[in-house]
């Protein structure tokens, strides 16, 4: 399913793959802290400016446009040696803040890693787009409050736009930025904030509620919901079944497999993982078209030990095959055969059979795999 | 039998469903397009990891919109939610010419999937509003419009932070569906 390219290997890196040059290069003590606002482990890079960042700050360098930051997911994209080679000739967390922060004024506060989205946007784009920590040209008039004062960084912000780049870049910067709480929580929604056009003054009470309504999420977890076996019947002589699988407030379901009760759906489904890391939900039900869904059966899989399990592996760095971790089964577990978690080439993957609960029959074939992106 | 009754019923009546994925490289767009156009506001955003769905009601049509995560190691997954797709909305980073061939290239891979030959696509040159940005003629060339068969598709500039061009988009996406396409 998923394409593996095959990358073309100089003969210098004939030994490591550009994932693991690039593994040993976030490693070093100082690709370990966000460059912007300093969260642990990041998991992001500015491929031309050469940072490594937290998701937060990568939203930012974006926002800016790839003629200023281009970001790549050290995890989520695959990289080529020539792009891990452009960045660790950029050299790295340390470098960049010597280039872009040498003449950071003394009184101005960096983000950290609790600061709004407002805050980060403002300071990376006077960091990265108006270069005004980079030389100590008297042109850039420092600003004389802390970062946090929005309402002061953001007069000379415009006017340092209207000067030094007068491009049509400005029309990104939303003049009275400020927090919109993001309160709605409904199904799939990534971790979101939103800024808006209103006035600065509820700025504070803003700013908490939209951290209050932000889910973070801790990593990915794909689905394959391989095949459902002596399903219940809830038509004449058969079902058509299909599954819901949800985490938290998401969930997504399979096509309707029509008049059987050992449906082979073999569908991938992707779900990110809340920092809560609620189980992951199954559910099955039978189709029917002129009056609500029969319920088939339901399941649970507590998906805690799969994420610490991955998460384990990421920091070893093991990439043989091998078996980590394993679940017997019993009657109190609702499985049906002893669950495994297997490292199959770099990857944390978990085989389930559960048997479906509330329900008189019916096991449910699940293979999950466990991609960790803590911050 | 029920699946026709419900599409006759809401056709008559002019209250269309359809599902349409949003889809693109990473850093396209695709996230402040969907709350753009769901919540008409400009959010700020971070990479979605996995999808975000919303619904949209415009012009007598419930759109439900996914937006997929673009990272090149999500992209296989698009597929996954490919079934039962009236529309393709592809999303370019106008401004990010050196990825317009690997956006070229899933562009038209995504055309040759068989559960997606029903679905119309609609194009958006978005970020119109970022130096350099190439204008829709141009990305109609590089991403190859002219080899579309047997498909209706249209492209539209847009830059999703001002709002521009989204809701022209939708419009053709609407008439199209409702005059039978996809």
């Amino acid at each position: 399913m998923v394409k593996m390219r095959t990358e073309k290997t100089a003969s210098s890196y004939s030994s490591t793959g550009p994932q693991q040059r690039l593994d040993k290069f976030i490693n070093q003590s100082e690709n370990r802290t966000c460059a912007d606002c300093g969260s642990p482990d990041p998991k992001w890079a500015s491929l031309n400016l050469g940072a490594f960042i937290c998701i937060k700050c990568s939203g930012a360098h974006r926002s800016l446009g790839v003629h200023i930051s281009k970001v790549l997911s050290v995890k989520l994209d695959q990289w080529s040696h020539e792009q891990v080679s452009s960045l660790v000739d950029l050299g790295g967390n340390s470098m960049v803040n010597m280039k872009y922060e040498a003449c950071i004024p003394g009184n101005l506060t960096k983000p950290n890693p609790d600061s709004s989205v407002a805050e980060r946007l403002e300071f990376i784009r006077r960091k990265y787009e108006l270069l005004q920590f980079s030389s100590c040209d008297e042109a850039i008039i420092p600003c004389p409050f802390p970062a946090g004062y929005t309402k002061c960084a953001q007069k000379t912000q415009r006017s340092s736009v209207s000067s030094a780049l007068p491009s049509p870049s400005t029309c990104h910067q939303n003049s009275n930025l400020s927090e919109k709480p993001a309160t709605k929580t409904r199904i799939g929604h990534a971790v979101r904030s939103s800024w808006v056009k209103k006035e600065l003054e509820h700025k504070s009470s803003k700013t908490k509620a939209a951290q209050a309504g932000m889910v973070e999420f801790v990593g990915l977890i794909k689905v394959n919901i391989v095949r459902g076996m002596n399903l219940a019947i809830r038509d004449m002589l058969t079902s058509d079944p299909y599954v819901i699988i949800s985490i938290g407030q998401q969930s997504v379901k399979t096509r309707v497999i029509r008049n059987n009760l050992n449906p082979v759906w073999n569908e991938c489904l992707m779900l990110s993982i809340p920092d809560d890391v609620p189980p992951l939900k199954v559910l099955v039900y039978d189709k029917d078209a002129f009056k609500s869904d029969d319920f088939m059966g339901e399941g649970e899989i507590d998906i805690q030990p799969l994420l610490s399990t991955a998460r384990a592996n990421e920091k070893s760095g093991m990439a043989d095959s091998m078996l980590l971790r394993k679940w017997v089964a019993s009657e109190e577990n609702a499985l049906v055969k002893n669950s495994v978690i297997s490292l199959v080439d770099g990857k944390v993957k978990q085989d389930v059979t559960l048997r479906l609960q509330k329900v008189e029959t019916g096991e449910i074939d699940i293979e999950l795999e466990c991609v960790p992106l803590s911050q | 039998m029920g699946i026709v009754f419900t599409r006759l019923f809401s056709s008559l009546f002019g209250n269309r469903e359809a599902r349409i994925l949003v889809l693109g490289l990473d850093n396209a767009g695709k996230t402040t397009i969907l709350y753009r156009l769901q919540m008409g506001e400009v959010v700020s955003t971070i990479p979605t990891i996995g999808f975000n769905v919303e619904t949209v009601q415009y012009n007598n049509i419930k759109f439900q919109v996914w937006d997929l995560g673009g990272q090149t190691s999500i992209r296989p997954y698009w597929r996954c939610y490919f079934p039962n797709t009236q529309a393709i909305i592809y999303v370019v980073d106008s401004s990010d010419t050196d990825r317009l061939v690997i956006a070229k290239d899933e562009f038209h891979a995504i055309l040759e999937e068989e559960e997606l030959k029903g679905a119309v696509v609609l194009i958006f040159a978005n970020k119109q509003d970022l130096p350099g940005a190439l204008d829709a003629a141009a990305i109609t060339e590089a991403l190859e419009l002219h080899k579309i068969k047997s498909r209706q598709w249209s492209i539209f500039k847009t830059s999703a932070i001002k709002g521009e061009g989204l809701f022209e988009g939708l419009d053709w996406l609407s008439n199209t569906l409702k005059s039978g396409g996809g």
